[in-house]
């Protein structure tokens, strides 16, 4: 059969299907019935993206299979194709959306449906360094357990986002592979229809990082072509549907590899058939022009970002490190050329052979770094990479920084052969890989003898974390002469920039002033550039005509002007990749912040998701901003309405997390003591009366501030 | 980046009309003058009918009159005047090619020319069976330019080219009698059978007229453009301007015309030259541009992206902008009315060919060996001729277009090779474009060539047809006038995949191509013929089955029937816009219009409405399809 008649077959039975269970879910609930997925402020994400318009009903679901009939051309000509493919997405989209109804949870782990709008954006920052750098989507299952392993392994090991439909899940569970979110393997439906919400995060992730207007078909095709590096793996035997699937996933740009050799011809970068499994993978990164940063670490198990998000159980575990308990550190130290012997590693005291299973351990690692164009002040930055490192280590894992990090072997790291000494070699290898231009010698020390630990703790890490914390505390934004740019989001975000000073770090969190002029001196011509602040046009507002320049020149003109301290004229955009979102509070005069991870209800009756969809993608929207958890302390949080005396509301683990920091610069700067008592959270309030009423009795300072608007 | 948008021919006429008012200023003669004064034309030239080949005519048939004086009936008298034209067309492509293949012969490590790709040499000593172990790359040079030389009048055996065909096309060839011989041999036998009182059945004729084709085709065209590459170096993409725009007010304008790359990449090499630039400079201007009309154009905007002012019917307009201090043609298609026409101007007409000379021109006679001297006078000339320039007719249309160009069958491969998968494909073939039109992301390919024609609204036949087909996924392979007609409206320009059906629009974005793709000058229709052989093999179909198809929509010369009779002999379907004189016989019409597929898997088709035309090829070209169950 011609390959547009498969497509236009599968096409035709997807939509049928999906007739068939809209009319079922009418039938049985009324056209009145509310539709959605769940923790998403972008409905029906496919719908909303193709054609601007929300599905909020199940009336409103029946007027789009109207419009996805419309889409279903049948001329012999790829037009046809690919919008029968993308008909054949929403279709799916549709019947996915059927099975929530209401409020039902179709899914069951490991099988996980629907990603949420706070997984979407957490993928942002990985996705635009490079640390995510492709997106794999595997169809059906493998021809052996084995096989269907080793491909998900594959993929994994290199950082890779999987997503996985359809046999290959039974066929990962049947082999116990550990799958689900933190490890980035995330296993969508049993059904070709549940490709549906890996095609939902793309156009999702169009909508929040490229600013993509819903509606605009053309733009949303670029955007996922362009830039959202997905490609699909799918197994024989193919039927109709998947590959009208697959003409709608070759649209949007991804390609499609398969096994399956008779089925259908061969199109070049598009439809690809690689009889041998092994090699999918290989052929998969090529046909998406997907280039893997090669880390090779000499260590007995994996090293790849997507083992990040692994977590070590108590049960699991062969021993642990605890900064909070024993005495540990973790330390980046800048000496002579002489003093440092490039890539020796040695361990100081007992190695894991010799400590008792399940024992808690004291460790200090000291990475002595020397180099021409080394200053103490990348230490940190060198130091706050640390965690990453340790964290991609398949069966370890790491929190914390300084001398409060835990860290976790686990029996299997162990039982494969992982030591100690590993960390060293892991230290020392990223450490010279992406410092290459600062650091020209490397040496890791790692003490785990519990008296010098002590010793290295109190007597080395200490004084120098001390120092550096009064280094930070007089790096200000009027201490400093330049700012900087980044533009690392770019990939993703095509407009924004973010103009990063001492006191206010990137949005994402990932980029304080340090880290960007560490960036500038690593990669001059890279994503972070200098900003001078030579022609001040408003101190308060944090408006200069350089920077204004700056953002122009790095926005290709997108953006005429940003100030650094005002949400209310000119704010700072935002990519997407936001920790948290404030936005105001009319009742209370007031502001009102939600971080991402926060899933409920705030004050303003939005979600984080809801309120992250008005901004992001570069755009300004006063009244909202974008911004690092970090900035909540700073002293220059929306300082030109007032500063952080206009923050009513937080959710309580956020606030939780501030609360030294925004207590310390409250008293400073209001004379307020526990200025965080009289801030409202999800307990409090979920609603703007009880929040003002609360607001009122605790006498919090914004309500006799003049209104923002 | 400013919004892409392509230039209309209403802009084009616009333009010429604008520039007509100066040469209206000056008492300037004008081809848009002279069809006026031509109109309407002789039918009895036109339908073919009229025989002077003898002194005893000349006879015209009519329906009084069905016989000339020597008994010849009106299917003899077309089909000997369409050998003859076809005759003339092979004769002049195929000297083309002898010039080069001398030129050659004279490149030497220190002279004016040189081998610049020396493995395109050594392939093509390999084809010839010349020896290459261990010899000087131009002792190698000379002799494959002696065998190229004897192709020309070898006594024995056929056409060495041809072998690069697909078996079954050759056994077609053999099969028909239609293989071609000595190239001179094909010329002087269609002249010979045409004399008074030789051949006068038509399916003879037709058949000489497709091996005289062949022979231009797959011999002295092809020599011509494989030649050239040797010498020159095989194209390779790179960007150009086209149109008017790209001559430039402040510079010393040269402008070359014709077909022989030897003079023009002479004097694109001298004009390069910083003693040529300073010398300019010391008479007044910036600097010196040279750009290009004709296919002379198309050569060197292939090899070192000269931008082409623009192509046939254009030539006039050149020395109405007042700023041409020089144009320079070596040989074919060049309006003897630029003679007068210069002399209304400051403009210097300079003819360079014994082959072409013309009253009212200046004649610098171009020679191999003295290549460098002549080029580098001319150019001095042209600097020089600055000063005389009268400002006050000076007038440069502001309109030109980026164009991506270079694209010979090597660059094509290249280009193919970047979207393969080296897990799976292997590199070097024809198979991406293959898979593209099995799949029918692509649904076939059509191959525009050809002129202007003041019968057709000039370039508004190429560019309604690319439009058109590109629109319906069809790929477009171009070459001549044609393909500056497309480069002049933006159809060479990357950003033309907008313009395309979804199909051809992912492949040109995946292979970052323009849909529209410029193949060379009018001589490299023969890397046409080597592209569609490259697929057939690739494909393991027959040529005649590949959904391809040949298209002349505005074609004038000689040169053009022999083309097509080429490319209908290979076995590609062909489409014309103009009649070639032959309607005013049915059996001789037939023939060409039906008959032919018999012989060659191929024929012609003739439509004059323009869109009817397209449709015609894509429904061909969907017949095609649907014959290989794609």
């Amino acid at each position: 059969m011609l390959l547009f008649d498969i497509v236009f077959n599968g096409n035709d039975t997807m939509y049928a299907e999906a007739v068939e269970a809209v009319n079922a879910a009418v039938a049985e609930y009324g056209e009145d019935m509310a539709v959605g997925f769940p923790e998403t402020a972008y409905s029906l994400a496919c719908f909303y993206a193709e054609t601007g318009k929300k599905i909020e009903t199940l009336r409103d679901a029946k007027e789009a299979l109207t419009y996805i009939k419309s889409q279903m051309t049948r001329e012999r000509r790829l037009d046809s194709g690919f919008k029968s493919g993308v008909a054949t997405a929403l279709s799916a989209e549709l019947i996915e959306a059927m099975k929530y109804v209401g409020g039902k949870q179709p899914y069951e782990a490991p099988y996980l449906g629907h990603m949420t709008d706070a997984q979407i954006r957490e993928l942002g920052v990985p996705l635009v360094t490079g640390d995510i750098p492709g997106i794999a989507v595997i169809i059906n299952a493998a021809p052996t357990v084995e096989e269907a392993c080793a491909l998900v392994k594959s993929y994994q090991a290199q950082g890779n986002f999987v997503c996985l439909v359809g046999g290959i899940i039974e066929q990962l569970k049947e082999a116990g592979y550990k799958t689900g979110f933190n490890v980035r393997v995330f296993p969508i439906g049993e059904n070709i229809s549940s490709v549906a919400h890996a095609v939902s995060a793309a156009c999702r992730t169009a909508m929040i990082f490229g600013n993509i207007t819903p509606g605009d078909k053309a733009a949303l095709q670029e955007y996922t072509f362009n830039r959202f590096r997905a490609f699909v793996n799918a197994f024989a035997p193919l039927d109709e549907k998947t590959v009208a699937c697959g003409a709608g996933a070759i649209y949007y740009g991804f390609p499609v590899v398969t096994n399956d050799m008779d089925y259908t011809p061969s199109v070049p970068k598009s439809l690809i058939k690689q009889p041998k499994v092994e090699e999918f993978n290989a052929t998969s990164l090529e046909a998406r022009d997907i280039k893997i940063k090669i880390t090779n670490v000499d260590i007995p198990v994996a090293f790849a970002s997507a083992f990040e998000g692994e977590i070590i159980r108590r049960k699991d575990m062969r021993v642990e490190f605890d900064g909070s308990r024993v005495d540990c550190a973790e330390l980046v130290q800048t000496c002579e050329p002489s003093e440092v012997e490039d890539h020796k590693i040695t361990v100081i005291g007992p190695e894991v052979d010799d400590m008792p299973d399940g024992s808690k351990n004291s460790i200090v690692y000291l990475v002595k770094v020397a180099g021409k164009n080394m200053q103490s002040d990348f230490e940190s930055v060198i130091e706050r990479k640390f965690h990453n490192y340790i964290n991609c280590i398949e069966g370890v894992y790491h929190t914390g920084q300084r001398d409060m990090q835990r860290i976790r072997i686990s029996h299997d790291a162990f039982n494969a052969g992982f030591r100690i000494k590993h960390i060293g070699e892991v230290l020392y290898t990223q450490v010279k890989n992406e410092f290459d231009a600062v650091v020209d010698k490397c040496e890791v020390v790692i003490y785990t003898d519990p008296a010098e630990c002590t010793r290295m703790r109190h007597e080395v890490a200490i004084p120098i974390f001390n120092k550096r914390d009064e280094r930070l505390d007089n790096l200000t934004d009027e201490s400093v002469d330049v700012y900087y740019s980044c533009i690392l989001c770019q990939a993703f975000s095509p407009s924004h920039v973010c103009v990063v000073t001492p006191e206010r770090l990137g949005l994402c969190g990932a980029v304080s002033w340090l880290d960007a002029k560490a960036t500038n001196e690593l990669d001059p011509a890279g994503p972070c550039q200098v900003i001078t602040k030579e022609r001040v046009i408003d101190e308060n507002l944090g408006a200069y005509e350089d920077v204004d320049e700056a953002v122009q020149k790095y926005s290709q003109g997108a953006l005429e002007h940003v100030t650094l301290y005002s949400i209310m004229q000119d704010p700072m955009t935002s990519c997407g990749c936001f920790e948290c979102i404030c936005g105001i509070e009319p009742f209370s005069n007031g502001v009102v912040i939600a971080n991402r991870e926060y899933a409920g209800m705030t004050p303003l009756g939005m979600t984080f998701s809801e309120m992250a969809s008005m901004t992001g993608g570069g755009v300004q929207t006063p009244g909202f901003m974008g911004h690092g958890k970090h900035f909540i302390g700073s002293k220059k949080f929306m300082k030109a309405e007032g500063g952080i005396e206009r923050i009513v509301w937080m959710p309580k683990e956020l606030k939780d997390f501030v609360a030294d920091r925004l207590n310390k610069t409250a008293k400073e700067m209001y004379g307020i003591e526990n200025f965080t008592d009289m801030i409202g959270d999800e307990t409090v309030a979920e609603d703007p009366e009880t929040l003002v009423a609360f607001l009122t009795e605790k006498g919090h300072p914004a309500l006799g501030l003049d209104p923002m608007m | 980046m400013s919004e892409f948008k392509l230039t209309t021919v209403e802009e084009f006429e616009a333009a010429t009309n604008r520039l007509l008012e100066t040469g209206a200023k000056v008492g300037a003669d004008s081809w848009q003058m002279r069809v006026k004064n031509q109109t309407p034309h002789c039918k009895f030239g036109e339908s073919g009918v009229c025989c002077r080949i003898c002194s005893m005519g000349p006879c015209r048939i009519t329906p009084k009159a069905p016989r000339g004086i020597c008994g010849c009936d009106v299917h003899g008298i077309v089909g000997r005047n369409y050998l003859r034209f076809t005759a003339g067309g092979a004769a002049t492509h195929s000297d083309h090619g002898r010039e080069i293949a001398h030129t050659l012969h004279e490149a030497s490590p220190d002279g004016n020319y040189k081998v610049k790709d020396p493995e395109k040499l050594l392939r093509l000593a390999a084809e010839f069976g010349v020896e290459t172990e261990g010899r000087d790359i131009y002792d190698i040079a000379r002799e494959v330019s002696e065998v190229g030389l004897m192709e020309y009048g070898k006594p024995f055996g056929y056409q060495v080219f041809t072998k690069r065909a697909p078996q079954h096309t050759q056994e077609i060839w053999d099969r028909e009698e239609i293989r071609p011989r000595a190239i001179d041999r094909e010329v002087s036998c269609a002249m010979h059978m045409t004399h008074m009182g030789c051949s006068s059945k038509p399916e003879a004729l037709i058949r000489q007229s497709l091996r005289n084709g062949l022979s231009d085709g797959w011999g002295g065209s092809m020599m011509g453009t494989e030649f050239s590459d040797v010498l020159f170096g095989t194209p390779k993409e790179v960007e150009t301007e086209a149109n008017l725009g790209v001559m430039v007010e402040e510079n010393v304008n040269i402008v070359v015309h014709g077909h022989d790359p030897s003079l023009s990449e002479m004097i694109c090499e001298y004009a390069d030259s910083k003693e040529m630039i300073d010398y300019a400079k010391s008479m007044g201007a910036q600097g010196i541009t040279v750009s290009g009309v004709c296919c002379t154009s198309n050569e060197v905007a292939m090899r070192r992206g000269i931008p082409m002012a623009g192509n046939f019917l254009q030539q006039e307009n050149v020395v109405l902008t007042g700023a041409c201090e020089a144009i320079v043609v070596d040989v074919q298609c060049i309006f003897p009315a630029l003679g007068p026409l210069s002399k209304c101007f400051h403009t210097k007409f300079i003819t360079t060919s014994p082959i072409a000379q013309m009253p009212d021109s200046e004649f610098i006679r171009f020679n191999a060996k003295t290549a460098g001297e002549n080029a580098k006078m001319i150019v001095k000339t042209a600097i020089e001729n600055f000063k005389n320039r009268n400002k006050d007719l000076v007038y440069i249309p502001q309109m030109k277009q980026k164009a991506v160009v270079g694209f010979s069958v090597e660059q094509i491969e290249k280009k193919l090779d970047t979207v393969t998968n080296s897990h799976v494909d292997v590199t070097g073939t024809m198979m991406p474009l293959v898979d593209c039109v099995k799949s029918g992301v692509l649904r076939g390919a059509v191959a525009m060539v050809g002129c202007n024609n003041p019968k057709i609204r000039p370039d508004a036949a190429h560019i309604e047809l690319m439009k058109k087909l590109i629109a319906n996924d069809i790929i477009l392979v171009v070459s001549g006038c044609s393909a500056q007609a497309a480069a002049k409206a933006g159809l060479m320009d990357k950003r033309a995949k907008d313009l395309c059906g979804a199909g051809l629009k992912r492949v040109c974005e995946l292979v970052d191509i323009p849909p529209v793709l410029h193949m060379g000058s009018c001589v490299d229709i023969s890397r046409m013929m080597v592209l569609a052989a490259r697929i057939a093999k690739d494909s393991g179909w027959n040529i005649s089955q590949i959904p391809l198809v040949g298209c002349a929509p505005e074609w004038m010369s000689e040169k053009a029937v022999s083309i097509g009779n080429y490319v209908v002999a290979t076995g590609i379907d062909t489409y014309l816009g103009v009649e070639p004189y032959a309607y005013g016989s049915s059996e001789v019409d037939g023939l060409l219009k039906g008959g032919v597929r018999d012989w060659v898997e191929a024929a012609y088709t003739v439509e004059h409405d323009i869109d009817k035309l397209g449709d015609m090829m894509i429904e061909r070209i969907e017949e095609k399809r649907t014959a290989l169950g794609i």
